[in-house]
């Protein structure tokens, strides 16, 4: 069916009058509807799975689930971790403004200055992340120990005070989401750097720009989309994170990831789980609507 | 342990209404991880309780072990640094295949019980092999009660026990956890206790209380599992854990909110905590026994202290079992038994320093009488001790009297009572 009306569409000839209507109507249906599969086998189905898991109430012991329409779960679950999701929040916010803040420049420089290396200078910031993402964390943590070879050089010298030390404070874990998503905000907001035409700054400076107003005139406003998707980019994998808490962080720093990773794979506490996956989520999808709704959808298939 | 009472049959029918029905408010504590069971059973709303049978009913009989054969391959799961290691070989499995040949692959993936058991529970809930034909679970952690319970554990044969029957120890032979030895025989034995960096810690005392000093502020490991938490919590409040009450334990978690919040805790570690004590990150730890044993016969690692504290330590076991649908049932049994020579033991404890499940070892340990008279010479230069301080070891053949002071476990009564705990110790280690 979807077949034939698409092979009845070549380049926007008048489809035969009689059959016309009904085609007409289905027509973006149909078309649409690989796409509309592809989202429906595979978030919606899991979506609903993963709400209709919060109502069950599932045995510790054997792991069985059943349906117990618990609606209290979610509210009560996410009220439990509070606590926790608003770490988890301000430590991806921190995180992601950091990246923001160093990626900026780098991104900057490379498409306004790099020339006809520009591909070589991508190639190098992206290297250090060929290598898996819970080595590196895990080289952190070497790097970072009390006893490693960076604090017991610092200790040895007297830089710091005595009894100072990273590797399980929050510092720690902010600093390691901030290393470990930096190329999602260095992507993006390169590719919205480099479509900038630089005619653009030639023109703001004729008209007695200087550089600090044709930045703040120019260059950020042209570059928002992208800020905005490097935000997403970063701030939604950063706000589920849990390795970089896991292997850098301390007693006090718990964020929402651990939880939901002890919720399903030591507590079997599977409503639990699926609680605050929902709520991760559904936080996560707010985040997208709001840059749909802001700047416009077609932004995102540019950047996202 | 063995003094421990069993509680099992004495529980009242509506508590079983209430245990076997789903509640909806089951789940007021922040859900359930590793928690102590001797016997009792409370298996939630799970299928199995309502007298269907258990679904190794079948399995285990004299008839079913009978038409068993060797298949000359072993799967064996164990915790880490729990077996003789030299140069990346093992030499109690080493001449265990030379002997029976039987391939054994040894692997070290258990780093707690709880998640061990997610990883296991999943394929023994579908009916199918989990893979390792020996695992290794603690008999304070709720999971060993659950395998039992559920009827997850392959019942062992009796025909092949004569090497425990013969040497295994009063302390693990018949034990509360597993009466008569129907499912499980003990690995090692243990106690969680204190362990310090001498060069941090100039005077270490014998309290419990050195955990909560503040001058080791924020160099103190605490262990995330929240039975072995609260037990530390309930010891240093002066309460005996078995006879404790939830009074206590509100006490004990309100000791271990005031550590945590003072600064104090570095962190809540599995066995990892270890590394972090070698590597001078933290100063002063809840540990295992043997571990710490372990590093302090490492030259490199002369520092590590032991100090089993005066309010007492808590005294664990660690079984092996044979699970359910296992695919190699006969070569798990005859390498269980093979692990109750002293010969065995000997090669095995020279290096492990846990508690010996055979006391005789302590004889082969001074005088090896066969292929281990080889092995432990080949073993000396790696641990750089003479075998008679292993032999020697008050921690490795414990005298009655030191058993006598180790402390058991709490045994729950009721579900309701691990969300209690749970309820009270999990937020200490997963808050925020």
């Amino acid at each position: 069916m979807e077949r034939s009306v698409s092979a009845h569409y070549p380049g926007g000839v008048k489809p035969p009058r009689f059959r016309g209507l009904w085609a007409k109507r289905l027509a973006p249906y149909l078309l649409s509807l690989p796409a509309g599969l592809w989202l429906a086998l595979l978030f919606l189905v899991p979506l609903f799975l993963m709400l209709s898991e919060t109502l069950k109430s599932c045995s510790p012991a054997s792991g069985a689930c059943t349906m117990t329409w618990n609606w209290g779960e979610l509210p009560h679950t996410v009220n439990l971790y509070r606590a926790q999701f608003v770490t988890s929040l301000l430590f991806a916010l921190f995180a992601t403004v950091i990246d923001l803040v160093i990626s900026f420049p780098i991104a900057y420089w490379i498409a306004f200055y790099g020339g006809r290396r520009k591909n070589f200078f991508l190639i190098m910031l992206l290297v250090p992340f060929f290598v898996s993402f819970v080595i590196r964390t895990l080289v952190w943590e070497f790097i970072l120990s009390d006893n490693g070879f960076l604090f017991s050089f610092l200790h040895r010298s007297h830089l710091v005070p005595s009894g100072f030390h990273v590797l399980g404070t929050s510092v720690a874990v902010v600093a390691g989401l901030a290393y470990n998503y930096l190329p999602f905000t260095a992507l993006p907001l390169y590719v919205a750097i480099e479509r900038i035409d630089h005619r653009v700054l030639d023109a703001a400076h004729d008209l007695y720009a200087n550089r600090r107003v044709a930045f703040t005139k120019v260059i950020l406003p042209l570059t928002i989309p992208g800020i905005f998707a490097a935000f997403l980019l970063t701030f939604i994998p950063a706000f589920g994170d849990y390795i970089n808490q896991e292997i850098l962080g301390g007693t006090s720093n718990t964020m929402i990831g651990t939880v939901i990773q002890n919720s399903f794979l030591v507590n079997a506490d599977y409503p639990a789980g699926s609680s605050l996956s929902v709520v991760l989520l559904a936080i996560s999808l707010i985040g997208i609507f709001a840059y749909a709704r802001v700047l416009g959808s077609r932004t995102i298939e540019e950047y996202l | 342990m063995t003094e421990r009472d069993n509680s099992e049959g004495v529980l009242d029918p509506s508590f079983w209404r209430g245990l076997t029905q789903p509640r909806v408010t089951r789940r007021q504590a922040l859900g359930l991880a590793g928690t102590g069971v001797a016997s009792a059973m409370f298996l939630g709303a799970d299928a199995g309780l309502a007298g269907a049978a258990l679904p190794n009913a079948k399995v285990g009989t004299k008839s079913w072990w009978a038409k068993q054969k060797l298949h000359h391959q072993l799967n064996f799961a164990n915790w880490p640094y729990y077996i003789d290691v030299l140069k990346g070989h093992h030499p109690s499995l080493d001449y265990f295949t030379k002997t029976t040949h039987i391939k054994v692959n040894y692997s070290e993936v258990i780093q707690d019980n709880p998640s061990f058991y997610q990883k296991i529970r999943p394929s023994l809930a579908a009916g199918q092999s989990t893979g390792y034909d020996i695992v290794v679970m603690t008999n304070n952690s709720v999971q060993l009660s659950y395998l039992i319970q559920l009827g997850w554990l392959t019942p062992l044969d009796r025909s092949k026990m004569t090497n425990f029957n013969k040497y295994a120890g009063p302390l693990i032979k018949n034990p509360s956890w597993d009466p008569g030895n129907k499912y499980t025989m003990a690995w090692q034995s243990g106690w969680t206790a204190v362990g310090y960096n001498a060069k941090m810690v100039k005077n270490p005392g014998t309290s419990i209380e050195i955990l909560f000093d503040k001058r080791y502020k924020g160099k103190v490991g605490m262990f995330n599992d929240p039975i072995e938490l609260g037990h530390a919590g309930l010891l240093a409040v002066g309460v005996e854990p078995a006879t404790s009450t939830e009074r206590d334990w509100a006490k004990a978690a309100k000791k271990l909110q005031l550590q945590k919040s003072d600064g104090i805790v570095a962190a809540y570690y599995d066995q990892s905590y270890i590394q972090h004590l070698k590597n001078g990150d933290i100063a002063v730890s809840m540990c295992f026994s043997g571990d710490i044993f372990q590093a302090d016969l490492n030259s490199k690692y002369k520092n590590l202290t032991l100090l089993l504290p005066h309010e007492g330590a808590m005294l664990w076991t660690d079984n092996m079992a044979i699970p359910l649908y296992a695919q190699n049932p006969l070569d798990a049994m005859t390498a269980m038994d093979y692990f109750y020579s002293p010969l065995t033991q000997s090669v095995v404890e020279y290096y492990d320093d846990y508690i010996c499940p055979v006391p005789s070892t302590k004889q082969q340990l001074v005088h090896p009488t066969g292929w281990n008279k080889a092995a432990l010479a080949a073993l000396k230069p790696e641990i750089g001790l003479p075998t008679t301080v292993t032999a020697n070891s008050s921690t490795v053949f414990p005298t009655p009297a030191r058993v006598a002071a180790s402390k058991s476990y709490y045994t729950f009564k009721s579900q309701a009572e691990i969300d209690a705990w749970n309820g009270l110790f999990l937020p200490i280690i997963q808050g925020a």
